[in-house]
């Protein structure tokens, strides 16, 4: 073999012990069974859990990078994370609660806004941007390998981090309209979860969507904002006509929204609601992770 | 010697209909001859949904430590072999079975951020070529020293120089510790010395015993690295009794080849995006 021949090349790093010895090293240690196994393709595959937690630390770089590269583009960096909701319930409690006087119940209207654009927020950022992160990852998916699903499941995991810290805001604006910090509170970060379940199903969706056929990117804002106005984010359910209810609670945000909302500002429970909601996010899920895969493999040629 | 890569039967189809509607609309059809004439054309004159064999019933078994270079001319399917052995694009058929880790080097800097300094990079860069945190701390110091770029270290690399650009992502990618490594084209990098400490680094890499796949259409690079070379000719694997033999079959091919067609154009097609790549060869 030629490569042992220029034992006399200089090399950066630790020298070599010896030229010969080490090929044996590697083939005595050869695993039993293949750590790699490739085949074809099957038709029903969902996204193996296995595979992400293998490339967790992948993952978390890919959230350290966003939240890095944010904060290095932008003049007011961490800050928007806080001023979008907050400019956002602005706007509507000048126009919904002056204006139009859309009722809140007991609860202040600003804090009842608050309650709902906070999680809102996260939503809607958190499905825009996984949605377009799989085609902005385009050459690295089609020059490395990794479970394609952290792309997207990175998207939502910033803008999680995003909610955290927007909800410090919550908690003030409670102390300042005097709320009492109840136990129901324990509850809240169970919608948080569910959310981000939901938050997720849907970004996988799109994203996988989205690098077939391109136009899903311009329709999304559209649907989104059609969906915030067919949730209980700026208005309360009890505004919805009794024969719309069992359609309303198909939205999977009314449940959710809802929940988070009763769960800080002590506010009854709809059970029922609740119990939909849940069941439509995990089938969402569910069916989003097996069309993902399913499209996972055409990724490199069309992207 | 147990081989660590066993490949066996491999093939893959690519089916032209799905990549293109098989009965575009008449948007469609303008906005397709427009983005890619080439393609367009080809997928026209051959009719639509006529499978592409870019590999066809590939075997073959590596040891470990063996430096195997894949040859062949543009289009011929060695892109497509390293990218089904990355995991990047998945086989129609067959099985490949891999006794190690697997890092790919297909192209350097891939993932790099250019408002994230080159230290930053290092770490992001490290992560997404499937190296272990303190894998990239451990060798952090030696990565800096082989890239030359030091005092640069804490500078977002949008204003690094390219050659600072390049030696930084190579020294990573030349980091990696796995047992299998596969490089497409990476030497074709940097200025000489440059390239010949990446030489002397790939052969340092596989003294140590770790096998690598190696495609390059520089025949010297391959002549002077590689203790066995695989020849793909139009998705078919070809292996002569040795090296040289292989690379001589593969420098008739091209002769040939540049007889019939007179100004060949392998610089254009080189330059077509990778999906287009194998479509070329068959025009």
């Amino acid at each position: 073999m030629a490569i042992s021949e220029n034992a006399s090349l200089s090399v950066s790093g630790p020298p070599d012990p010896s030229a010969s010895f080490p090929k044996d090293i590697y083939a005595s240690t050869l695993p039993p069974a293949p750590l790699i196994k490739i085949r074809a393709s099957k038709k029903w595959s969902t996204i193996e859990l296995k595979e992400i937690w293998a490339h967790r630390e992948l993952l978390y770089f890919l959230v350290w990078r966003d939240l890095k590269v944010r904060y290095k583009q932008t003049v007011l960096g961490a800050s928007w994370i806080i001023l979008q909701p907050l400019l956002m319930t602005l706007v509507f409690a000048v126009f919904l609660g002056k204006i139009a006087r859309v009722p809140s119940g007991s609860v202040p209207y600003v804090l009842f806004l608050y309650a709902g654009l906070l999680p809102w927020t996260f939503f809607t950022n958190a499905v825009s941007s996984s949605s377009h992160s799989l085609i902005a990852s385009a050459q690295m998916i089609t020059k490395v390998y990794f479970p394609r699903s952290m792309v997207p499941l990175a998207a939502v995991l910033v803008r999680l981090s995003d909610l955290i810290v927007a909800s410090v805001v919550l908690g003030m604006l409670m102390l300042y309209y005097g709320q009492p910090f109840t136990r129901a509170i324990l509850l809240a970060p169970f919608f948080i979860f569910q959310l981000t379940l939901l938050a997720l199903g849907m970004g996988l969706w799109f994203a996988a969507l989205n690098v077939k056929y391109r136009d899903i990117g311009t329709v999304l804002p559209v649907l989104l904002q059609l969906w915030l106005f067919a949730s209980p984010v700026i208005y309360p359910a009890s505004l919805v006509p009794d024969n719309w209810k069992w359609a309303y609670q198909l939205n999977p945000l009314t449940g959710i929204i809802g929940g988070f909302r009763a769960s800080l500002l002590n506010l009854p429970f709809d059970w029922r609601t609740l119990l939909i909601s849940f069941s439509i996010t995990l089938v969402l899920l569910v069916y989003s992770t097996f069309v993902f895969k399913r499209m996972e493999d055409e990724f490199p040629d069309v992207v | 010697m147990r081989p660590i890569v066993s490949v066996r039967n491999l093939s893959k189809t690519y089916d032209v209909g799905q990549l293109r509607n098989s009965s575009p609309t008449l948007r469609e059809a303008i906005v397709g001859a427009i983005n890619s004439p080439l393609s367009y054309l080809h997928h026209r004159r051959n009719g639509a949904g006529k499978p592409l064999r870019a590999l066809q019933d590939v075997s073959f078994e590596v040891e470990p430590g063996e430096v195997v270079g894949i040859i062949g001319r543009n289009g011929a399917g060695k892109s497509t072999l390293l990218k089904i052995l990355a995991r990047i694009v998945k086989p129609s058929a067959g099985e490949v079975d891999i006794y190690g880790r697997v890092g790919s080097l297909l192209q350097v800097g891939t993932g790099f951020h250019p408002d994230l300094s080159g230290r930053e990079n290092i770490f992001l860069n490290g992560a997404i070529l499937g190296m272990k945190k303190n894998e990239i701390r451990r060798n952090f110091d030696e990565i800096v020293a082989f890239a030359e770029v030091d005092r640069f270290l804490d500078m977002p690399v949008k204003y690094y120089s390219s050659g600072m650009y390049l030696r930084l992502a190579f020294a990573i990618a030349a980091h990696l510790e796995p047992e299998v490594l596969l490089l497409d084209e990476v030497l074709a990098v940097g200025d000489e010395s440059f390239q010949k400490k990446c030489r002397a680094r790939i052969k340092a890499v596989s003294r140590d015993g770790r096998t690598i796949f190696f495609v390059s259409h520089n025949m010297k690079a391959i002549e002077s690295l590689c203790g066995r070379v695989l020849l793909i000719r139009s998705g078919v694997l070809y292996e002569g009794a040795d090296p040289k033999s292989t690379i001589n079959e593969y420098l008739y091919e091209v002769a040939a080849a540049d007889e019939c067609n007179g100004a060949s154009t392998p610089g254009a097609a080189h330059s077509l995006e990778s999906r287009d790549r194998f479509r070329f060869q068959t025009l």
